[in-house]
């Protein structure tokens, strides 16, 4: 049977969506490291991402994960062109908030806020650690790379305290519609649990949202 | 009571149009929407001025003829209605409503209000029915159907076709008429005989005729007179993997 665009691309965005959000819990879950006393989450931090950076399943895992985000946004500009022409005429009057939620009607422009986090994350930490552009980072006393000295620095600047705190906002939104999205453009239909689904979407939603925006502002404090 | 009706006027598809107004007087909150269109038409034939264009059959919400986009709303400020099913009640004295046609790119304006709905049609006649020797009609026993499976092929096979949910989307998809089509059929043991080719064209044909990507944005359901649940769309993807992957 030949594939039909429709289904395709949204397929592509909601599996590598979902993988995202899994990625999500995992780096979210690391980085609640740093709300610990600056002694005891410096050694653990460090050591956490040195086990990373050596460990080659996690190289796998990275490269998917690029690849992932790339495959998103490729596939999310496409449905986004097709759907653009599909309503070449807009309404003089429309009242969508009375029928839908604003984060459904608004995921490209959603999206685009995050891209920018990401690019802007990217150049702060991967760009810093791996391919050594900026300033050195030292080591830590166990003879880890001090990343935590990084993240540290980094949000001793209060614009980017702002900018990661305000940017885990259309983060919470998108993935508040987009996990539930993604089920049902996988096929889950089960009535009783798009209800259950619904709920869960809204906490995965709160607790990445908040716990990515809370994170620089305890370190800005430490 | 008096009302200013805003209303798209165009006088074919390659035209250009442009909202006209028009105020509309003797008017009582009894008058279905579409009889306050009767009754400004008649004005406008007394003036000489040619008649608004709108569709409408059955005035009774059950053909979906008369899809007209009202206030920003499919059909009107209410969930779950028929423009023909709308009164002025719901509308306060000295109101202007805006009046404008479906919108999408598969639906092209034919006149004023009136747009063409026949890429719901060709959605129809790639699969929408089951291959059947025709003549008197069988014995209802001879095939038996659960409750159950009986009550959720009819919730589905309420769709009535009138394009609601193309057009309150904001991608212009075709998702929830194409899936409800497809859930009423391949529900029922008279259509799994041909459920993953039905799949494989109806959806086809929804991509042909140029309607857009399903978000979820579940507009659809609230706007659908039918009251048609985007789990039919999930169910529709759920029947595309299985048929992609096993027909
Ligand atoms: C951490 C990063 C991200 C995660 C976890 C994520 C997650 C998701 C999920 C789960 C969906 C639902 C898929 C579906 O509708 O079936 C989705 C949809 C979408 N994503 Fe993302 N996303 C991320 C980043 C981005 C970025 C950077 C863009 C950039 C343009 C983007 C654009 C979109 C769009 C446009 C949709 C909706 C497609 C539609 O209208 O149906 N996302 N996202
Ligand atoms: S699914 Fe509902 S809104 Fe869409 S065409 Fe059928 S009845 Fe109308
Ligand atoms: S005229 Fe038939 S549904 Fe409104």
């Amino acid at each position: 049977m030949k594939s039909n665009r429709l289904f395709f691309r949204k397929n592509m965005i909601a599996l590598t969506g979902l993988f995202l959000c899994l990625f999500l819990i995992v780096h979210l879950s690391a980085n609640c490291l740093l709300l610990l006393p600056q002694d005891t989450a410096r050694g653990l931090y460090n050591a956490y991402s040195t086990f990373l950076r050596e460990n080659p399943l996690i190289m796998v895992v990275a490269y998917a994960l690029y690849a992932s985000i790339l495959v998103h946004v490729v596939y999310a500009v496409l449905v986004l062109i097709r759907n653009r022409k599909a309503k070449p005429v807009k309404y003089a009057v429309n009242l969508h908030k009375e029928n839908s939620s604003w984060a459904s009607q608004n995921m490209g422009a959603l999206g685009a806020l995050i891209l920018i986090f990401i690019i802007v994350h990217l150049v702060n930490f991967w760009a810093r650690i791996k391919l050594g552009i900026g300033a050195e980072v030292a080591y830590d006393e166990a003879g880890n790379k001090d990343i935590y000295e990084v993240t540290y620095t980094l949000f001793q600047n209060v614009y980017y305290v702002a900018f990661y705190t305000l940017l885990a906002i259309p983060l919470g939104f998108h993935l508040h519609h987009g996990l539930q999205a993604a089920f049902k453009t996988l096929g889950f239909y089960h009535q009783p649990g798009l209800q259950w689904l619904a709920k869960v979407s809204l906490i995965y939603a709160i607790v990445i949202s908040a716990g990515f925006g809370i994170i620089p502002i305890v370190v800005y404090f430490q | 009571m008096q009302l200013t009706f805003r209303i798209w006027r165009q006088e074919q598809f390659q035209d250009k149009g442009a909202f006209k107004e028009y105020l509309v007087d003797h008017l009582t909150e009894d008058m279905s929407f579409l009889e306050a269109l009767d009754h400004l038409n008649e004005t406008l034939v007394l003036k000489g001025e040619r008649v608004i264009a709108f569709e409408y059959d059955c005035r009774e919400g059950i053909c979906g003829q008369c899809g007209i986009f009202i206030n920003g709303r499919a059909h009107g400020p209410h969930d779950h209605v028929t423009t023909c099913q709308l009164h002025l009640r719901s509308f306060q004295d000295g109101d202007t409503v805006t009046v404008e046609p479906w919108r999408a790119k598969a639906f092209p304006v034919v006149q004023d209000l009136i747009v063409d709905r026949s890429a719901f049609d060709r959605i129809i006649a790639q699969g929408g029915y089951i291959s059947a020797k025709t003549g008197t009609a069988p014995e209802a026993n001879a095939i038996l159907i659960g409750k159950e499976t009986a009550d959720k092929a009819m919730d589905a096979a309420a769709c009535i076709g009138c394009g609601a949910c193309v057009a309150t989307c904001k991608n212009g998809s075709a998702a929830l008429f194409t899936s409800a089509k497809i859930n009423h059929l391949n529900t029922l043991p008279q259509g799994k005989l041909e459920a993953d080719q039905r799949v494989r064209d109806m959806t086809a044909q929804m991509e042909e005729e140029g309607f857009g990507h399903c978000s979820f944005t579940g507009a659809c359901e609230v706007e659908c007179p039918e009251g048609i649940s985007i789990a039919n769309i999930a169910e529709m993807n759920a029947r595309y993997w299985k048929a992609r992957l096993f027909a």
